[in-house]
């Protein structure tokens, strides 16, 4: 099989010299040859959405379907890069607080399409959220609980500074 | 009876000051990050990759099995057969049968164990034949390839109905008939209650195939490459079976197995016991002396899932004129696949369990489990409790119907209370099963909306009750908790029950942190690898809150009592005067006399004497067969149906549910989220479609779940009736709602077609429509139609 190389920027980080074959997808690099374990292999055809990251623009990708060749010199987001500078993002804090996360397994998929619907909609309408989050399946919450995150993400701040201090 | 117990604590001023808080996860900021580590996420050094090779015929000889090919690939490094694994066979359920003997006096038939690769003949589409361990995943596919296979098709029984039927093939010879397993559950006197009663109803229901859809698929890595030491990381909801199975297979004592289960990502039910692929990696690392990780991707992950099968049931009740009902009698065939597995165990409970709520003179259970060419089957979420009180409720409202009674009155005349000694002996401690179904009645609008919505229009109530324990399915039901006191104040708590989501580790910081008067996010678990932590059972049977969360509370009282000499001795009092609160001890009698939490657990780990702050503590069902507390829980659901499309609408469900205490409601209304979500994913959607043992939908996208669209709206009303047994009074909130969401749906559906009873789940869009056909013609022939 074919190698090649590429460039990739991950959260920041450029990797160069990226050794991939033909036949990888953008998910098996960020697992495997780059080493991020945040972005979960689930059933590897685009139907549960737990690889989810996101594009340079902020959109939501399905990594194991996506041609990793076809990405070369391209900059991505995964659940990693959501809290880099250390402190949570806002979505990732309303998860926390509103309870949105139990097995976990299907979070970071979760997160990174709720994030992509965040940067487009900060204040996202119900049928936005529907929309958006149709395509990753999670068992454990019933979906309940995740849109209520993603509702009141835009004022978490202000929800957990109040809910400390009652 | 079982011994007078008082609670643990008041029930309306228990003085608590953790539990009841609406306290995240403790765990929540590693998963939103994306640290929380899985098991597909761990790479050892020198890693292998395994791959299995799974049967395609659903019955079949294999006449040639040629592995050489595969073998002399470059980058394999061992191929393995049913050579390898002679005499050995995935079996976790011995404790059950031995238990169950002793409490019902006869042996419920297990299975004896599922083969780890098809020897001679496969049975089914997905059997192991072989498995290839390889440097790389693409070279272990690869070599699967070059695996050289005949096969001779032989007759395939793929439906339980004709498997019965004489001159069927046989999926098993030691089973004529392919009957694994036919036993009749006798509770009370349902001869006379039948006999007596004033008249008898009865239906037939059936529930199709299904998968648990966990969203962490199967996955298992091994390192077996010493000897003497056996690790495996694996998602599983008890690495106490596991550990068991494994180590006799292996020649190896219990404590030689060391299970790793790190986070699991959902188990529904579903990974309560080992299966081939575990002992599939084993061999393969036993072959290299490497470790191997084996993955199960794309549809495979439906083949291996072991979830329910093809349920019929017969439903029986009598009942008199009033409203009083007398006894059930339900049949079921369950279709067990091609190797019965435990399921005439799970129709044991579904047995019992739909007694449980009323007050009965008779209860029966026959059930008979069908080998036939599919997929083995086991668990889905809710057992197979979902579907059978999906039959009884549905019934009971026709009952009522027939009455001119309202199904919430039948309901409230026949329910159980506090004190109730049920058909098998098994006495409820607490109980609110009246207070839930009244909560819903009000809560859901119920009195203005029972046959008073329009057409297509439906609403529809359904009890339940759920054991909280596994006494009775085993001999003992141990879990054991240590807690650790550090010298800065921050506490360890060590335990073995795995978390899979519900959220229990931090149910037992929640409950070590009350006792010990301190902030749950002072506490740090230890759990999830056998070689650290002491025993626990596992995760099912609802028995986390219950037991293991005794077992923390224990510890933590012991390790409170170890801090107690110090701070006693600082307030110059006696130890019993003490409260341990709000991060301080202080004195009973004189609140203002205090010291901070973390001055005792300084000033006691570095005193003179030397001193180490250790708790420990363990809990065992005190009653010698049974458990001692049972949940209660009562819904209304409310739905639109289309007459044209068959489609069903879920407006809303609304849940009370007695739990006894409410730990962390937070928590707590996750899992009723997640129960409903589940149920009605069952009741409505899923279903693994079979054309001669082969899935044709083995797929998330085609294995439907519900979206985020189609979720109605869920009210939560925990009922606290603190039982006595419980930590703090708490009894499970984790398997009871789940059972009640799915007949309340289906009698909602009912209840918008005028009564007829749904006779199927799912309830597919066609069935809909069919149903609508018959009761229209119901309609029609009925003397008062105009």
């Amino acid at each position: 099989m074919a190698k090649h190389l590429i460039s990739l920027t991950i959260n920041g980080d450029t990797y160069e010299d990226l050794v991939v074959s033909d036949n990888q997808t953008l998910l098996d690099v960020i697992r495997g040859e780059v080493g991020l374990k945040g972005t979960k292999r689930g059933c590897t055809t685009g139907a549960c959405g737990v690889c989810t990251v996101n594009d340079a623009n902020g959109d939501a990708i399905l990594s194991c379907m996506t041609h990793v060749l076809e990405w070369d010199g391209e900059a991505i987001t995964t659940i990693e890069g959501l809290a880099d500078t250390g402190d949570l993002d806002a979505i990732q804090k309303a998860f926390v607080h509103y309870g949105a996360v139990q097995c976990g397994s299907c979070t970071p998929g979760v997160i990174m399409s709720a994030k992509a619907l965040l940067n487009a909609h900060p204040q996202p309408t119900e049928e936005q959220i529907n929309e958006a989050m149709a395509g990753v399946l999670c068992r454990c919450t019933g979906h309940v609980k995740v849109k209520e995150a993603i509702r009141n993400a835009h004022r978490i701040e202000e929800v957990v500074s109040h809910a400390a201090g009652d | 009876m079982p011994p007078e117990i008082k609670p643990q604590v008041p029930k309306d001023n228990p003085g608590l000051t953790v539990v009841g808080q609406r306290q995240p996860r403790l765990d929540g900021a590693d998963k939103v990050s994306g640290r929380s580590v899985f098991t597909d996420d761990v790479v050892l050094p020198g890693m292998l990759y395994g791959k299995i090779l799974r049967s395609t015929h659903a019955h079949a000889r294999i006449k040639r099995l040629d592995t050489s090919k595969a073998e002399a690939l470059p980058g394999v490094k061992a191929v393995v057969t049913a050579a390898h694994a002679t005499g050995m066979s995935a079996n976790s359920t011995d404790s059950v049968a031995k238990a169950s003997k002793r409490r019902t006096g006869k042996t419920i038939k297990l299975k004896t164990g599922e083969a780890i690769f098809a020897d001679d003949v496969v049975t089914y589409i997905g059997e192991e034949v072989a498995a290839v361990a390889a440097l790389d995943e693409a070279t272990a596919t690869k070599a699967l390839e070059l695996i050289e296979v005949e096969y001779e098709p032989l007759p395939a029984i793929m439906d339980s109905r004709r498997a019965v039927r004489p001159g069927a093939p046989q999926v098993n010879a030691e089973f004529p008939g392919n009957v694994w397993s036919q036993d009749i559950d006798n509770y009370g006197d349902p001869d006379t209650a039948f006999d007596e009663a004033d008249f008898i109803m009865e239906s037939k229901f059936e529930a199709g195939v299904t998968h648990n859809l966990y969203a962490e698929f199967h996955v298992a890595l091994v390192d077996f490459s010493r000897p003497d030491k056996l690790k495996i990381w694996t998602p599983t909801q008890t690495s106490y079976l596991m550990q068991h199975s494994l180590a006799p297979a292996f020649g190896l004592s219990v404590n030689q197995v060391q299970i790793i289960h790190l986070n699991t990502g959902g188990a529904f039910s579903g990974r309560g016991a080992v299966r081939p692929h575990h002992y599939v990696a084993v061999l393969l690392s036993r072959e290299t002396r490497r470790p191997v990780k084996v993955f199960s991707a794309g549809d495979e992950e439906f083949l291996i899932g072991r979830a329910l099968g093809k349920n019929r049931y017969k439903t029986r009740v009598a009942a008199d004129k009033d409203g009083t009902l007398r006894a059930f009698d339900m049949t079921c065939e369950m279709d067990g696949g091609a190797v019965g597995n435990e399921v005439g165990y799970f129709g044991w409970m579904a047995g019992l369990s739909n007694a449980w709520m009323f007050d009965l003179q008779g209860n029966r259970f026959q059930r008979k489990v069908i080998l036939t060419n599919q997929r083995p089957n086991f668990l889905g979420h809710g057992g197979m409790m979902v579907s059978s009180n999906c039959a009884v409720q549905q019934l009971l409202a026709k009952v009522a119907r027939s009455l001119d009674m309202d199904p919430m009155d039948l309901l409230l005349k026949n329910a159980v209370e506090q004190g109730h000694t049920g058909l098998s002996g098994e006495v409820f401690a607490s109980c609110g099963l009246k207070e839930c179904i009244e909560t819903v009645r009000r809560e859901s609008g119920w009195n203005d909306k029972y046959d008073k919505l329009p057409p297509y229009h439906g609403i529809g109530v359904a009890v339940g009750a759920m054991a909280a324990g596994a006494k009775g399915a085993f001999k003992h039901d141990t879990s054991a908790a240590m807690v650790r006191v550090g010298e800065d104040g921050l506490i360890t708590v060590y335990t073995g029950i795995p978390d899979m989501g519900q959220g229990t580790h931090t149910t037992m910081a929640m409950i070590a942190a009350e006792v010990l008067g301190i902030d749950a996010n002072d506490v740090q678990l230890v759990a999830g690898d056998t070689d650290l932590t002491p025993i626990d059972i596992g995760a099912f049977a609802q028995r986390g809150t219950i037991t293991t969360g005794n077992a923390a509370r224990n510890a933590a009282i012991d390790a409170r009592d170890q801090l107690a000499k110090y701070a006693a001795e600082k307030l110059e009092t006696s130890e019993d005067n003490l409260r341990f609160a709000h991060g301080r001890v202080s004195r009973v009698d004189d609140p203002e006399q205090s010291l901070p939490f973390k001055e005792v657990t300084w000033g006691t780990l570095n005193s003179m004497e030397g001193r180490f702050v250790m708790g420990r503590g363990f809990y065992n069902s005190p009653l010698p067969y049974g458990t001692t507390s049972w949940s209660f829980d009562a819904q209304v659901a409310e739905v639109i149906v289309d007459p044209e499309t068959g489609q069903i609408d879920v407006l809303k469900v609304t849940v009370a549910h007695d739990l006894g205490r409410t730990i962390n409601p937070l928590a707590v209304e996750g899992q009723i989220d997640g129960q409903v979500f589940s149920a009605m994913s069952q009741v409505i959607y899923e279903e693994l479609v079979t054309d001669d043992g082969l899935f044709l939908n083995p797929s998330r996208l085609e294995y439907k779940m519900p979206r985020t669209y189609e979720m109605p709206e869920i009210s939560h009303f925990m009922i606290e009736t603190n039982d006595p047994y419980g930590p703090f009074g708490a009894k499970e909130v984790g398997e009871g709602p789940v059972v009640v969401a799915g007949a309340a749906i289906i009698a909602a559906v009912s209840n918008a077609l005028g009564g007829t009873l749904m006779p199927e789940m799912p309830m597919t869009p066609m069935r809909v429509l069919k149903a609508i056909r018959a009761s229209e013609l119901e309609k029609s022939r009925s003397p008062s139609a105009a």
